[in-house]
């Protein structure tokens, strides 16, 4: 019963993950950028939640709402007032990622200064849990992120496969030359790829604001994670990164099966560590771009 | 035009698919000692490619390579290379924050330890070497200067002076010579036929059909992966068949 | 005054040491590694084992510190430098996190949370370097050293391949350099001498716990490194200066709530990181404009 319990949290949780690392993974794959302030998105979308609603006092839906747009307005800034400058000169990896890391903090300490450094979270009746069998505790939540990650993905898809945007997105993983043989603006098919991999961050931010709580450190946790899932994965799937964050949040929960919990963020690691040894590709990823 | 000596470089059968795409499809070619071949084709031929396949840069889905009769398949990219096979690439991949005579001087190192084996006799050979590359190519003067701070001309050289300090008995070179001003595009090609005389032999892929004719002992005509035909550069350069290919691509 | 100053001096020496040994790789090599604190406290954990259970000289101890980082670095570069530089932030950020773990939980070894006091001083030569100002000169004459080290393999052939690779990989292998191990080289040497200065640290303050090991520790190095300049001898030494200096020069603002000052010193830094790569990302003494890159040449 405590497998099946895990399992269930597992899956809760690697609904969450999945969520975010596919954000992730869609920005590096369409504009090539590691955005490593990911999960700054994340924590500005879960602090703003957490406060306009539970603090405040605004109804889910506004607070959520509010949530999306602090998501979105950040990662425009971030690729308009950030990485856009640094790529005009040269935007080397390096420089990138400092820059984005640069940003990771001061959000990470604005955040614990402006609201503390202690757990936060918003009680609502959707995560207290049900008995549904002796021993076994769902919470409503736990379905819900399931639901929502498995919509959200699927919407991701079809507008990746439908859309004009979206098909440019993809051509851009695929081959950054080939966009400016379509006539796209890559600058416009990034702010998109910005806009809606920092979007789609939400629902995880909001659940785990529901369930685990939060911290100012929770977007480097969750950012972390997210570049797991997507090595896991394979850089350039999004398939894989979403079983990626799946997988990573499975395995934390499984881990508690048999180790104490903080050994459970050490398994997340030794998962990475494997991958990067057996198979740098990742689940869906070309063997050739590991190299 | 001679025929060459010994077949130092030869792919045979060589294949390498990307997604769906056939970049290289079956293509045979021998590289023969003491002469210049020129790879020519259109756009996306797959010549860059088969150079990759090579010199170890990528390996082949099917087919070998061999050096001097021996198979170098899955040999890694830098033991090929010290086996005497060197490469330049059509974005030249300057060492950019090196200088001019670094970029020049960490070619001639083989190994890289603290120490290089031979002693004070190895390093003054080393160092003649980099100032006789240096002059070679014209950029004594530039010695000092950052590679990325070089004119178009300069770093074109410079990826020519990399290759001359190398050693290398064989050079793969990848549109070397593409956007120089006449003055300089002369005084490339006499470097190269220079070095020619010196027992290096060279491989070129060119798009300029006067260098083409300029130069080639032998040419070598690749399309959509395929070596369509491989001779005497009279042959090939009259056969209406490959112009039509070749400048039908060029037309468009 | 003068003990708080020979204080900052002994903190500012072994930071330096960190920083320096962080920007051989980060800034020579372009390898990116965010594990630099698990190095850090892996020689200070061992030289403390060693001079606690086996009441090693500082030499000795610092040897067994310097061995186990290398070991622990070589499990981390093997796998991790043979595919992309992604991976291998990935891979170190990994690392250093199952370290902080380890060292948390490792009780009997390290100490736990509550860390490991009562280290006895530094025995040199039979001499017993208790006083601040003797310690200086020791921290000091270890930070020299690895200058010198640093510099010595800069310059070499070794040296140029390191920057050859950095520069453009590819052009590297084509080259005849075996750019595998000349990373997995580069990283060893960076993470064994990064263990002196943990020696260092334990010995100087008799005390020791995994907060100092952390990830915000490693994020402070690369700060020092990216702030002071990358791929230049004494940028990281000045950046390591300004970083320390910062939280002294912070405690003089009369209006700051001290609870907040480290929160600030974070949000100056990473201020500061982002500004200076998109204005000048060679760091306040590097390079003008261009910093490792890792596409390299021309586009």
């Amino acid at each position: 019963m405590l497998l099946l319990q895990l399992l269930i949290n597992g899956l809760q949780l690697g609904a969450i993950y999945a969520l975010t690392a596919v954000g992730f993974s869609l920005i590096f794959g369409a504009t090539k950028i590691f955005h490593v302030a990911h999960g700054a998105a994340f924590t500005i979308a879960a602090y703003l939640f957490w406060w306009t609603n539970a603090v405040l006092g605004l109804s889910w839906l506004l607070a959520a709402a509010l949530a999306v747009a602090a998501a979105v307005a950040f990662g425009l800034c971030m690729e308009r007032c950030v990485y856009r400058p640094i790529q005009r000169h040269e935007g080397a990896f390096f420089t990138v990622f400092i820059a984005a890391f640069g940003v990771q903090i001061i959000v990470q300490n604005l955040i614990g200064t402006v609201f503390g450094r202690g757990f936060v979270s918003v009680t609502t009746p959707l995560s207290h849990s049900i008995q549904v069998l002796p021993g076994l505790f769902v919470a409503p939540v736990a379905a819900l992120a399931i639901v929502v990650a498995v919509i959200g993905f699927s919407a991701l898809t079809n507008y990746l496969s439908r859309t004009h945007t979206g098909m440019a997105m993809r051509a851009l993983s695929e081959n950054p030359d080939l966009i400016r043989v379509f006539g796209l603006d890559p600058g416009r098919v990034a702010q998109y790829a910005f806009a809606i991999g920092s979007a789609i961050v939400v629902p995880g931010a909001i659940f785990t604001a529901m369930t685990a709580g939060l911290n100012p450190a929770v977007g480097a946790h969750v950012m972390l994670i997210s570049l797991a899932a997507t090595i896991v994965g394979g850089i350039g799937s999004l398939r894989g990164a979403a079983y990626g964050g799946l997988l990573l949040g499975l395995a934390e929960n499984l881990a508690l099966w048999r180790l104490d919990p903080q050994w459970s963020e050490a398994v997340t690691f030794v998962v990475l560590f494997l991958f990067i040894i057996f198979r740098p590709a990742g689940f869906f990823g070309r063997p050739h771009a590991a190299k | 035009m001679s025929q060459g000596g010994e077949v130092l470089l030869a792919a045979s059968e060589v294949a390498k698919t990307f997604g769906g795409l056939k970049a290289v499809d079956a293509v045979s070619l021998s590289l023969k000692s003491g002469i210049i071949t020129t790879l020519v084709g259109p756009n996306g031929a797959g010549k860059t490619t088969l150079f990759n396949l090579m010199t170890g840069h990528l390996p082949p889905d099917r087919g070998e390579v061999t050096w001097l009769g021996k198979s170098i398949v899955g040999l890694p990219h830098w033991k090929i290379a010290r086996l005497g096979i060197g490469r330049s690439f059509q974005d030249l991949k300057l060492f950019a924050n090196m200088t001019v005579a670094e970029n020049i001087e960490t070619v001639t190192e083989r190994g890289s330890w603290l120490w290089q084996p031979g002693g004070r006799a190895a390093q003054k050979a080393r160092r003649d070497k980099v100032e006789a590359t240096l002059a070679a190519t014209g950029l004594g003067d530039k010695r000092n200067a950052r590679a990325v701070d070089l004119a178009y001309a300069e770093r074109k050289f410079l990826s020519l002076a990399r290759i001359m300090a190398s050693g290398a008995r064989l050079w793969l070179l990848d549109e070397p010579a593409s956007g120089l001003d006449p003055g300089s595009y002369q005084s490339f090609l006499s470097l190269l036929r220079r070095q020619v005389r010196e027992g290096v032999t060279i491989c070129i892929i060119e798009h300029n059909l006067d260098i083409v004719q300029g130069i080639s002992d032998r040419i070598a005509f690749l399309d959509q992966g395929r070596l369509l035909a491989e001779g005497d550069p009279k042959t090939i350069l009259s056969d209406p068949a490959l112009a039509a290919i070749y400048f039908g691509e060029r037309a468009v | 005054m003068w003990a708080y100053i020979i204080n900052l001096a002994v903190l500012i020496s072994i930071n330096a040491i960190l920083a320096i040994t962080l920007n051989f790789i980060l800034g020579y090599a372009g390898i990116f590694s965010i594990a630099h604190a698990l190095f850090f406290g892996v020689g200070a954990y061992t030289a403390t084992f060693f001079a606690m259970k086996f009441a090693a000289g500082f030499l000795s101890a610092t040897a067994a510190g310097m061995a186990l980082a290398a070991l622990i670095s070589l499990a981390l570069a093997l796998p991790a430098l043979r595919v992309r530089g992604e991976y291998f932030v990935a891979a170190s950020l990994g690392l250093q996190m199952l370290a902080v773990t380890v060292f948390t939980e490792w009780k009997s070894v390290t100490g736990g949370i509550g860390g490991l006091t009562n280290i006895p001083p530094a025995r040199l030569f039979g001499f017993a370097v208790t006083q601040p100002e003797h310690f200086l000169l020791l921290s000091l004459a270890c930070l020299a050293l690895i200058i010198l080290v640093i510099r010595a393999l800069v310059r070499s052939s070794f040296g140029r391949s390191l920057k050859a690779i950095r520069d453009d990989e590819t052009a590297a292998w084509a080259y005849g350099k075996n750019v595998a191990v000349i990373k997995t080289t580069a990283v060893v040497v960076s993470s064994a001498l990064a263990a002196v200065a943990g020696s260092l640290y334990a010995f100087y303050l008799s005390f020791i716990n995994v907060e100092s090991f952390v990830l915000d520790t490693s994020i402070q190095v690369m700060a020092m490194v990216i702030i002071g300049g990358t791929a230049t001898l004494l940028g990281p030494v000045i950046g390591s200066v300004l970083i320390l200096l910062l939280p002294a020069g912070l405690s003089y603002l009369p209006y700051l709530p001290v609870t907040e000052i480290g929160s600030i010193q974070q949000i100056i830094y990473g201020g500061a990181m982002v500004l200076l790569m998109i204005y000048r990302p060679g760091g306040l003494w590097g390079f003008q404009d261009t910093p490792p890159s890792r596409k390299g040449g021309a586009t």
